[in-house]
């Protein structure tokens, strides 16, 4: 009759602490939902401001994010919390898959090229293959074709030598091959098509992070001004860098989790049955060690259930599918250009169209960011 | 039987209650205190770190420049007082940084710690400075001295530098070199009279969260 009670006391412990844990989870597992989040929805707002072009707010949103995520986060209390059998892994302060962070570092170049600081520019573009430079296996590691071309093209504009960058970015494109540089182009267009991946849970517990599709209607854009035409090929599939980030760390975390899940699971469900049949037994001694092993079933089924192993699903959700890009020479002054979004047939897509007022001046270079949507 | 209830109840309540005050009460809130304000020291190492161009490495790296230039012959054994003008760093790091405030540390040492043997032309002043002079010559506002002679001064000397990196990524960690070279170099011969560096290494390794 001892048992009785002890495996009661440890049921209802497991089931508090099954409480405690569970709470730490809706609140983040120590951080403040608005304080995890933070990185996602500076993400989020500074895309949009981009596309708004509002410029000033998207750089002090980027700046924001880069600070957090530029950090070495190590002995981090959330980390931590993530890793644990009981808090889900969305838990951790965001930072993004890599894609993402490359994303942040992308967007913060083309405003300090906008700003007339190239090398600023050039730094962010480095740092963004360089995030990608761990993905698992090396045959897509820091394979971005157009965070090298603007390596390449920053270096050139900078009186450096920016062939090694463009030979790295013609052995990574994908798509259309990057033109060689004009060092005349003094008006840079950064152009982006598309809705971008997005990411769900799969596996049996949401264990395995999987990538949805990004798509786009546009394929090129053409870019008129003056009576000339010029195209802007894709440089760069975000879906394709989504996919080939290869395997992380925390896949197998999230693994060991789901496994241990599934054994508690299967352990409780047969102690339950196994427990419940023993009760009624017309043995005392039977029916007292079938009450144990009920008892042991609830407590595995409660650890089962307070096991979290979901993956972190929380996607940047308005990056865009392609970027692309293009540099061209113009003479100073006020120039108007039309670009036209093509689809996969080259044909224009009307609603798409965009007008753009250039204002070139002498000596520095005229930034154009563009969105289809 | 009561006996056994009785026991089994103490259990029970003894159990919930620690975990209730363990467990519930200190698991979900962070730093339910707060952290207080930390002041810290330029050259310390803060606890949000990264493996990039910090505050400390600034102070190290300009502390070390300074005291370079001013044992420099050219600088201590100048007969007048040399006017040097800075021209800006080039960064061809993989980080984005305020690059004019490792010249304008510089600057600041070496006119607390020369006292006046070195001088500094505000060359990023030139709009400003040249719309005086304008506003002068034309007779707009006053003027001290006769407005129609050049009194802009030419440089001695050019002080620049670069920042050159090293990086390397891999499952065991991040690792970040970063050359800071600084040279001062004769306006009129474009001699290099003086140069120096510093180097800094730094790595790291994330939580396996974010891996």
């Amino acid at each position: 009759m001892k048992l009785f009670p002890r495996l009661a006391s440890v049921a209802l412990c497991g089931l508090l602490l099954g409480c405690a844990t569970t709470s730490a989870t809706k609140s983040g597992g120590g951080a403040s939902p608005r304080d995890k989040d933070k990185v996602l929805s500076q993400y989020r707002k500074a895309a949009a401001a981009l596309r708004a072009h509002n410029f000033e707010q998207a750089k002090t949103l980027l700046d924001d994010a880069i600070l957090t995520i530029s950090g070495v986060p190590a002995k981090d209390p959330e980390a931590r919390r993530a890793r644990g059998f009981f808090n889900e892994e969305s838990s951790k302060v965001y930072f993004g898959e890599p894609y993402e962070r490359v994303m942040a570092y992308f967007y913060r170049g083309v405003l300090y090229w906008m700003d007339g600081e190239p090398d600023n520019a050039r730094a962010c573009f480095r740092n963004g293959q360089f995030l990608d430079s761990d993905a698992q296996g090396q045959q897509f590691s820091g394979d971005y074709a157009l965070l090298d071309y603007l390596d390449g093209l920053a270096s050139a504009k900078l009186g450096g030598d920016g062939a090694d960058a463009w030979q790295r970015a013609r052995a990574n494109a994908k798509h259309a091959t990057p033109p060689s540089y004009d060092p005349q182009a003094n008006v840079l267009f950064f152009l982006q098509f598309g809705y971008g991946p997005t990411k769900f849970a799969g596996g049996q517990y949401g264990e395995t992070l999987v990538y949805r599709d990004g798509y786009s209607e546009a394929y090129s854009a053409r870019i008129t001004f003056a009576g000339v035409t010029h195209r802007a090929d894709i440089f760069d599939d975000l879906t394709f860098q989504a996919h080939t980030r290869g395997g992380r760390v925390m896949d197998k975390i999230l693994a060991n989790k789901a496994a241990f899940k599934g054994t508690t699971d299967a352990l409780g469900n047969a102690s339950l049955l196994s427990g419940l049949v023993l009760t009624q037994s017309r043995d005392r001694t039977a029916r007292e060690a079938g009450l144990g092993l009920a008892l042991f079933g609830v407590l595995n089924k409660v650890v089962s259930g307070a096991t979290t192993p979901r993956a972190d699903t929380r996607s940047w959700d308005n990056l865009p599918q392609f970027l692309s890009f293009a540099a061209l020479a113009v003479p100073p002054g006020r120039h108007n250009a039309t670009v036209e979004f093509l689809d996969a047939r080259g044909q224009p897509v009307a609603r798409l169209t965009r007008s753009v007022i250039l204002e070139v001046v002498p000596g520095r270079d005229t930034v154009v960011f563009l969105s289809d949507r | 039987m009561k006996l056994e209830l009785l026991k089994l109840t103490v259990h029970v309540s003894a159990f919930a209650l620690a975990a209730l005050l363990s467990g519930c009460a200190s698991s979900g809130v962070k730093n339910p205190s707060g952290i207080a304000v930390t002041q810290m020291r330029a050259d310390e190492r803060g606890f949000v770190a990264g493996t990039g161009i910090e505050s400390q490495d600034l102070v190290a790296v300009t502390d070390k420049m300074a005291r370079s230039i001013l044992s420099t012959p050219e600088i201590a054994n100048a007969a007048g007082r040399p006017v040097i003008v800075l021209d800006p760093v080039i960064n061809e790091t993989r980080f984005a940084v305020n690059k004019d405030i490792f010249l304008t540390r510089i600057r600041t040492e070496l006119n607390s710690k020369a006292k006046g043997r070195v001088v500094f032309l505000a060359r990023n002043r030139m709009p400003a400075l040249e719309r005086e002079r304008d506003l002068k010559q034309s007779g707009a506002v006053t003027s001290s001295s006769d407005a129609r002679v050049v009194e802009f001064k030419g440089a001695d000397f050019f002080l620049t530098g670069k920042l050159q990196g090293l990086s390397t990524r891999s499952a065991k960690g991040t690792s970040d070199y970063i050359l800071y070279s600084f040279q001062l170099i004769d306006a009129r011969t474009s001699v290099i009279v003086w140069e120096d560096a510093s180097e800094i290494k730094k790595q790291g390794l994330e939580d396996a969260a974010y891996r």
